[in-house]
């Protein structure tokens, strides 16, 4: 009996093609941004970890009043390197969007501890000054340009001859002031004043676990705030920061995604197990029992959720690097590919849980139906009567508006896991609009700490949102269509035209559409304030969309649902009456 | 009497090649206005083909149809549709109501369709409910009517508009003796008022109630192989013609 009913699971995906692939496509989202979300961060350790040996990192960097402080920690016990103490100090650097403070490092000469790494011409800044990688990029000053810096003599003008990274460096503007490295005799001519001055002990220990005490013990042997000490593990962390706004972003996708696959999986297949009451009647009449025919959907469900599960591992493997790139302007190297089966294993046990829960609990109750009352039902069961589509009746609605109200909600339980797909997906857009509104907030000479891909991967998780939606709709329409043919040729019968039949369909369902996006505009408000809560963002700084955006979510639904679900009802309103009414 | 359908060559074929089957074949036929006309023949003749046909549900392949000195056959499905809501009354033997409306909502239908206000639109519904014996259960939706209620719904929603002609594919045939009599009862009524009736039906009661019958076999009528066409019976529940 197993393998019978193994072979009907398999059998049904062969004959459903649009459900299955819809169900394939759901779990393969849902799994690549939970695999996104772990790897993204993986990612870019190792490239950290190469920058780090080849700049033979500090594993102790700190930052003293005095040479003499400094040469103090370098002769402290433990320590098995140390450079010799490098003067740093700020100074302000006139930069194409305006006058900022930049940090300038001044070498004595080739440094042979926290090295910086060229990335574009010299190293050695002689005469001149070498800027770090991200600022340059930032603030788009290439090798060859003249930065002019302002000393308290007058202003000085350096050539840019290279541009370098450095383990300890994060990306510029999260590392504000932005660094840059000059000779000693530069920096002497931009801050002659030496107490202006501060000085970096770059520290390698002999044992690099021992990293956080001999940080502490250095912070304790000096008065308060007049050192600042930052470990190897510091950096890294600093380093890799950069991932988590995306991390967090796909976290937040993840949750709405499982959201909607869980009521996509539950409209599917619940649709499917209504059209099929005869087939479970027929299943039943040859012996199987209610659990087994609940088994053949689930065996079906989660064999096309494991489908998805591979393929959104391949995808969230491949596309991790890319969304790490931004980390990549600090680091040396390009981002790594580290597929962990561990995530994998992880994102299946939310994603098969959701998606077997969801077939089983939408097939118990229908797979319950007597064997006669199942086999019997040619056409859909008639729903109850719904409330608001009678108020809506009596409030004035279109004839077709009406008639199409009354007939989607009488099936109560798809049109509220419907409405729900359809506000989980509006509401993620309302959260991208506030989360651009706040992107685009800052003034437009201020360089912005978001990673550039960030937004870009929010309107494309939205998009993949977006395609989930409108393909459910699509196949919702579908199965609401092939349950409705016989009464759409009653209709023309009684005298509706071809036209008024697919609005009836049509205009209901964008009337649900634009509640449920209408709805989902305080869900989706709601949704970005608590992540950026969660995020640690400040409350100040919060935008929300503008009304007008927020406005046309609920038109684009509209426009979408009326076209998506447009196509399906013209085919079917359009059969030939005779044969719609012989359609079982 | 004027005739209100004409039918002419009609003629109706499925299939291409071997397959094809000639359901009609060259069909001539006139009702005149007032007429209450029954079809019969065996099973898969083509006589609810020529319903279907006659009624604006299905095409010919080739004749024409006219209805009240208009040609039908060649009108658009929205023009169909128009003519449909107004003109024809179509009773299925399935009954055929919207399960998800109640009985006075699939009555009020065709109504709301031909531009009745809302309130009287279900003022004319709920009167030809009480009118046809189901009256007390408007609200109820079909699942919850037996048979011969829903059949009584189904001819309300046909009787509705008052339409020139109403048409039945074999009303009857699943329906109980003593529902099918209470049915025939309401369609005799309903010529009573004037209405031409054109009923498909293996009931021979009902061909009995009829002015006329025509036998169709193979695709043809029975007269036009010179088959002697039935006689008019009167029954007793019968309502006196209206003066």
């Amino acid at each position: 009996m197993t393998a019978t009913v193994v072979k009907l699971a398999f059998a049904g995906i062969r004959t459903r093609l649009l459900a299955s692939v819809i169900t394939v496509l759901l779990a393969a989202t849902a799994t690549s941004t939970i695999v996104l979300a772990f790897e993204v961060g993986a990612s870019a350790r190792d490239p950290w970890q190469r920058t780090f040996d080849a700049a033979n990192g500090a594993h102790v960097l700190a930052d003293v009043p005095t040479e003499a402080d400094a040469r103090d920690i370098a002769a402290r016990p433990g320590v098995a390197e140390a450079d010799e103490p490098t003067p740093i100090t700020t100074a302000q650097a006139r930069l194409p969007a305006g006058t900022e403070a930049l940090l300038i490092v001044g070498l004595d000469s080739r440094p042979t501890v926290n090295v910086p790494i060229a990335v574009d011409g010299a190293h050695d800044p002689g005469a001149g000054i070498v800027l770090e990688h991200s600022l340059a990029d930032a603030v788009g000053i290439t090798v060859g340009d003249t930065l002019r810096l302002q000393a308290p003599s007058g202003p000085v003008d350096l050539n840019v001859v290279g541009t370098a990274i450095s383990p300890s460096v994060s990306r510029y503007p999260r590392q504000n002031p932005g660094l840059a490295w000059v000779s000693r005799s530069t920096l002497e001519a931009v801050q002659p004043d030496s107490s202006q001055w501060n000085w970096l002990a770059p520290i390698r220990l002999v044992d690099p676990t021992l990293e956080r005490a001999f940080a502490d013990d250095v912070f304790r042997s000096f008065p308060p705030r007049t050192v600042y000490t930052i470990t190897a593990g510091e950096q890294r962390e600093n380093t890799l920061i950069e991932t988590q706004p995306t991390s967090l972003i796909l976290t937040t996708y993840t949750i709405v995604i499982l959201l909607v696959v869980f009521t996509v999986i539950g409209i599917l297949i619940g649709a499917r197990a209504s059209q099929q009451r005869r087939e479970i009647g027929l299943a039943k009449a040859v012996g199987l029992t209610p659990r087994q025919v609940s088994t053949i959907f689930t065996i079906e469900t989660t064999t096309l959720g494991v489908v998805g599960l591979l393929i959104g591992f391949a995808v969230g493997v491949l596309a991790a690097p890319r969304l790490a790139q931004p980390t990549f302007a600090t680091l040396l190297g390009t981002p790594t590919i580290a597929p962990n089966p561990i995530h994998l294993v992880v994102a299946a046990i939310p994603i098969l849980l959701v998606l077997a829960i969801g077939a089983w609990v939408s097939t118990r109750r229908r797979s319950r139906l007597s064997v006669v009352g199942a086999i019997r039902s040619g056409a859909g069961r008639p729903g109850s009567r719904s409330r608001i589509a009678r108020l809506a009746d009596r409030a004035g609605a279109s004839l077709p508006l009406a008639l199409g109200l009354k007939d989607l909600l009488a099936q109560r339980g798809r049109a509220a896991l419907l409405s729900a797909a359809i506000a989980a997906t509006t509401g993620s857009v309302v959260f991208a609009l506030c989360m651009k509104a706040t992107l685009d907030a800052p003034a437009s000479n201020v360089v912005s700490d978001v990673p550039a891909e960030l937004p870009a991967l929010v309107y494309t998780l939205d998009g993949v949102l977006l395609v989930i939606a409108v393909t459910t709709l699509v196949a919702v329409t579908i199965l609401a269509v092939r349950e409705h043919v016989r009464d759409f040729g009653v209709l023309r019968t009684v005298g509706f035209t071809p036209r008024q039949v697919t609005s009836s369909l049509v205009s209901a369902h964008t009337a649900v559409a634009v509640v449920a996006a209408t709805a989902s505009i305080p869900l989706g408000i709601g949704l970005y304030i608590g992540m950026y809560g969660a995020a640690g963002g400040d409350s100040s700084d919060l935008v929300i969309a503008p009304w007008w955006w927020l406005g046309l979510v609920p038109t684009a639904a509209a426009v979408i649902v009326s076209v998506s679900t447009g196509l399906p009802a013209r085919i079917a309103a359009r059969t030939p009456i005779i044969d719609a009414l012989r359609y079982e | 009497m004027a005739a209100l359908l004409e039918a002419c060559r009609l003629a109706r074929s499925y299939g291409e090649g071997s397959a094809r089957v000639d359901a009609l074949r060259g069909v001539d036929l006139r009702v005149e206005r007032g007429e209450f006309v029954a079809v019969m023949g065996p099973s898969g003749c083509g006589k609810s083909t020529l319903l279907n046909v006659l009624a604006g549900l299905d095409r010919p392949s080739s004749g024409e149809v006219w209805l009240d000195g208009r040609r039908i056959d060649e009108l658009s499905e929205t023009a169909l549709a128009r003519l449909r809501r107004r003109s024809i009354g179509f009773v299925f033997q399935s009954f055929n109501l919207l399960p998800t409306l109640s009985a006075v909502e699939n009555v009020e239908l065709p109504l709301l369709l031909a531009g009745r206000g809302r309130r009287k639109a279900r003022r004319i519904a709920v009167g030809l409910l009480d009118e046809l014996g189901v009256g007390a259960r408007p609200d109820a939706a079909p699942s919850q009517l037996s048979g011969g209620q829903q059949q009584r719904v189904a001819l309300a929603r046909a009787l509705a508009n008052s339409p020139d002609i109403v048409m039945g594919d074999e009303p009857t045939g699943n329906l109980d003796s003593v529902a099918s009599r209470e049915v025939l009862g309401l369609l005799a009524a309903a010529r009573g008022r004037g209405q031409t009736l054109l009923l498909v039906t293996h009931d021979a009661r009902v061909a009995a109630a009829a002015d006329r019958v025509i036998t169709v076999r193979d695709g043809m009528l029975a007269e036009q192989e010179g088959l002697q066409p039935a006689r008019r019976v009167t029954l007793p529940f019968d309502p006196p013609a209206r003066s």
